[in-house]
């Protein structure tokens, strides 16, 4: 066998490995939703907190979705001839939840508690950067064990393996 | 043939296969609520305190919840019942909330009475075949209606008493087979108070227990489990000492200092025969009093009592000597003991020696708490929110005896206690409840005695109901509040909500009895409602607030012999050759258990068994009968018959053949039903509800299970190590 014939099987038989890498950081798709929600809309035009849709973010490990009642406190007369909105007031009308995406997914051997973070003053765009320019929720960063033991060394807190895995 | 450049090509296809055939990215979902309950953060639980419904013992508890399922059940460590600690049971009342045979609707008979099988009806049509059969037995006759429930305690037991009263009828039974009549006796002969003592186990110096199994079960094992616990490490230099007279080597007796066992029903006699060497070597405080209970108590010298009991004479003055010197000490009678064929004598036997020591209203001795002044506005209905804790046999009997003549058109069934389980099969229950022409039963699940119903309407667990409770001891004066934990799971009604709403729509009188909308209502009138103290008194659990005024005045008690009628067990000793020792499982309890896989499972302290009963036998008497551990048996008694495993047990009376009740169910589930009989069977119908009234032979059976150990007791427990 000559060594260009070689070459070329080795490249066929690495091919997987270097196609499966290429997919697999290319994370920051945009995961289809069932309705077109703009953060920007709501967060950088009607200056809305985020807490007051993810609500549980400070008391909870899970930052937690908005029910359909709350969205309908305000879009029961607020730009209710938009086609997203209605589409939000007939799951109300039928008193269905919205089967939104998941779009950030941690692994379960950690603990990531968001009432943490945000009680100890970490603005939610440190590590959701752009969401206030978003369309619907899109991952920017990935969440490696690096990525928070930068910011935890950074700012002295526990870098203990059982603060996050327990 | 394949080449080498096919194969590497096959092979890189392959590897891609493999790599990216899983590897469509699954769409996980993320629901928020329509609309979120009150309450309510995703991730974080609350706790909310309640009372625990496991046993009568009324324990507090703490029940943390998350996303509004009840999680975990643990001790409320402000009651002062149990102080933050639970028991096995208390932690298995999870397992009856979200038990899959739980019911979940009403349900009307479809078959004959008696055969379980029912159909699920609306509320609106069970209601009204109840309203139907209620107004008619109202304009008829009023005293037709029984109502046969469990005790009930606190503004539950309010409402059904004044339901009953205002209704016309005289005919309110309960049942508790594990009811302390004989000791409320006791203590009215001896205490001159008919009520439950509170033992102050942490004060004591020595502890003499006549078969009072108090750390498994008894009136309230948490209680006096933590007490014990503070009586044997809470003081620096003093420990306690613990002496343990009873037929069986139970986990009580296991955890004693001393475990001297004494033949079943005769604990009665060691006691006197205690009192008998304190008053001939002087070793109590003197009075004319005691100078003529010396002259009564000649027949109890230590060698007669030897004689009766099989206590050698040299233990009992041993420990009279040490009794006498370690003061304050108790003696404490417990259920095996007050359920002998004359039970309140050998408890008023045991009275006796807290008399003779001095310490009745002391620290370190016993005192009569009133423990049911918060509801001294309640004047004379006191005694509907605070019952005495009889077990109502005679007014079973009597009611079964009615029953069969006819007297009742209706009946209302109501407890954990399944009477057709618990009561002696030769009462008859089912046949004399089938004289009753209609029979409403408020359960959680079927079992025998709810299968007999006509109709079944289902009521929510303690985590799910709004009530109150009066612990029987551990306090004094504490009123424990329940509160739903979750969402009722089932469309369940409780049923001082179902008596209220009837009593309403009869008008008149029964009208004006329960004047409330519903029973939160009636308790929101009681305790002040919302935004005022019972909100407060829901957080904490209840009202726990104790001043030492409550404590009634001390008795000193009479220093009288108690009436000895040394009641004999009526039965043949050749063809019965064993006494039988019949006591409530630990797990188990009177069998209300039995349905809970947890509890099924748990392995009994003693013997390690789990999910079947056995017959303990000492390893001695066995051999006699030519009986090895792990045979199958039939149990026979003048009364019944049983099958068994036999289980070893050293540390058991010689002559003596122990079981634990609880088991051999019938209609209770599939957990519960076709693991082992029922020993209740064994039990003759007498005049009292005696427990250890019978005897029994025992004889060699094929059994086609075995029964399954944790851990095989001969290993370490060789008899040849022990004596």
């Amino acid at each position: 066998m000559t060594r260009k014939r070689t070459f070329a099987a080795l490249r066929i038989s690495f091919l997987p490995l270097s196609l499966f890498l290429a997919v697999g950081s290319a994370a920051a798709e945009i995961v289809p939703q069932p309705i077109a929600f703009s953060h920007k809309i709501h967060v950088t035009g009607y200056k809305l907190n985020c807490l007051f849709c993810h609500s549980s973010a400070n008391k909870s490990q899970y930052a937690n979705l908005p029910s359909v009642e709350k969205c309908m406190m305000c879009h029961r007369s607020i730009a209710t001839d938009k086609p997203e909105v209605k589409k939000v007031a007939q799951y109300w009308n039928e008193k269905k939840p919205i089967p939104w995406n998941k779009v950030i997914d941690l692994p379960n051997h950690v603990y990531f508690p968001h009432k943490k973070m945000v009680n100890a003053g970490i603005s939610c765009l440190t590590c959701h950067p752009g969401m206030d320019q978003a369309g619907t929720a899109e991952q920017k960063l990935e969440f490696g064990m690096g990525f928070c033991m930068n910011c935890h060394r950074k700012k002295k807190v526990s870098i203990d393996c059982w603060t996050c895995h327990y | 043939m394949l080449d080498r450049r096919q194969f590497l090509k096959l092979g890189g296809a392959t590897a891609f296969a493999t790599l990216f055939g899983g590897c469509d990215k699954v769409q996980r979902k993320l629901i928020p609520f329509v609309i979120p309950p009150e309450n309510y953060t995703l991730g974080e639980a609350l706790w909310y305190a309640s009372v625990c419904g496991q046993c009568p013992a009324g324990c507090g508890i703490v029940v943390r919840v998350s996303e509004g399922r009840a999680k975990k059940i643990e001790g409320n460590p402000l009651h002062p019942v149990n102080r933050g600690r639970l028991c096995a049971r208390g932690q298995a009342a999870l397992q009856a909330l979200y038990h899959p045979e739980r019911l979940s609707r009403p349900m009307k008979l479809s078959g004959a009475r008696g055969s379980g099988s029912y159909a699920p009806v609306s509320w609106e049509e069970a209601l009204s075949l109840l309203m139907g059969s209620l107004k008619k037995a109202k304009a008829e006759a009023p005293a037709s209606l029984l109502m046969l429930t469990e005790p009930m305690r606190g503004h539950a037991g309010l409402v059904a008493g004044r339901f009953m009263k205002a209704f016309g009828s005289p005919h309110r039974v309960t049942w508790d087979p594990f009811g302390p009549d004989a000791m409320l006796s006791a203590n009215a002969a001896v205490y001159d108070v008919r009520d439950l003592p509170e033992h102050d186990l942490a004060g004591a110096r020595y502890l003499l227990s006549f078969s009072g199994d108090f750390l498994e079960t008894g009136i309230s094992p948490v209680h006096y489990a933590r007490e014990y616990g503070r009586m044997r490490g809470d003081r620096e230099t003093i420990r306690g000492k613990v002496v343990h007279f009873g037929p069986r080597l139970s986990m009580t007796a296991a955890a004693a200092d001393l475990f001297l066992p004494c033949a079943p029903g005769t604990e009665g006699f060691v006691a006197l025969g205690i009192v008998h060497v304190m008053l001939r070597d002087r070793l109590a405080a003197a009075s004319a009093a005691a100078g003529r209970l010396a002259d009564d108590l000649l027949a109890y010298s230590p060698e007669a009592v030897e004689r009766k009991t099989g206590v050698h004479a040299h233990d009992i003055v041993a420990v009279a000597e040490e009794f006498a010197r370690n003061q304050p000490g108790l003696a404490i009678a417990g259920t095996a003991a007050a359920t002998g064929p004359d039970g309140a004598f050998h408890c008023a036997a045991v009275a006796l020696l807290n008399v003779l020591a001095g310490n009745v209203g002391k620290p370190g001795g016993v005192s009569f708490p009133n423990r049911a002044q918060a509801f001294a506005k309640y004047g004379a209905e006191v005694a509907l929110l605070a019952p005495s804790a009889e077990s109502g046999y005679a007014g079973i009997r009597a009611a079964l005896d009615k029953m069969r003549g006819g007297a009742f058109r209706m009946a209302i069934l109501s407890g954990a206690t399944n009477p057709a389980f618990t009561l002696p099969p030769s009462l008859k229950f089912n046949e004399a409840l089938s004289k009753v022409p209609f029979v409403v039963a408020f359960a959680s699940f079927l079992d025998e005695t709810t299968s007999q119903a006509d109709l079944v309407l289902p009521v929510p667990t303690t985590l799910e109901a709004w009530g109150d409770d009066l612990a029987p001891v551990g306090h004094a004066g504490a009123v424990t509040l329940c509160q739903p934990v979750v969402e009722p799971f089932h469309d369940t009604r409780s049923m001082p909500d179902v008596l209220i709403a009837a009593a309403s729509e009869l008008g008149g009188e029964p009208a004006k009895a329960l004047p409330w909308r519903s029973f939160k209502d009636c308790l929101d009138k009681a305790y002040g409602g919302p935004g005022g103290e019972m909100e407060k008194a829901l957080q904490r659990g209840g009202f726990f607030g104790e001043s030492s005024s409550s404590r009634s005045a001390a008795r000193k008690g009479n220093v009288a012999l108690p009436k000895a009628t040394e009641r004999p067990i009526d039965v043949d000793p050749k063809a019965f050759s064993l006494a039988l020792h019949l006591y409530p499982s630990v797990t188990l309890y009177d069998g209300r258990g039995a349905n809970l896989p947890w509890l099924q499972e748990m392995p009994d302290p003693v013997t390690t068994a789990v999910w079947r009963n056995w017959v303990e036998v000492n390893p001695k008497t066995a051999a006699g009968l030519g009986l090895s551990d792990g045979d199958g048996v039939t149990v026979t008694s003048p009364s019944g018959k049983i099958t068994a495993h036999v289980a070893f047990n050293p540390g058991i009376a010689p002559d003596v053949a122990a079981m634990p009740l609880g088991q051999g169910h019938t209609r209770y589930g599939k957990t519960a039903n076709g693991r082992g009989e029922n020993p209740f069977a064994l039990l003759p119908a007498g005049q009292t509800y005696a427990l250890q009234a019978t005897r029994v032979a025992l004889s060699k059976t094929k059994l086609p299970a075995r029964l399954v150990r944790f851990a095989n007791p001969e290993g370490q427990w060789k008899i040849s190590n022990l004596m």
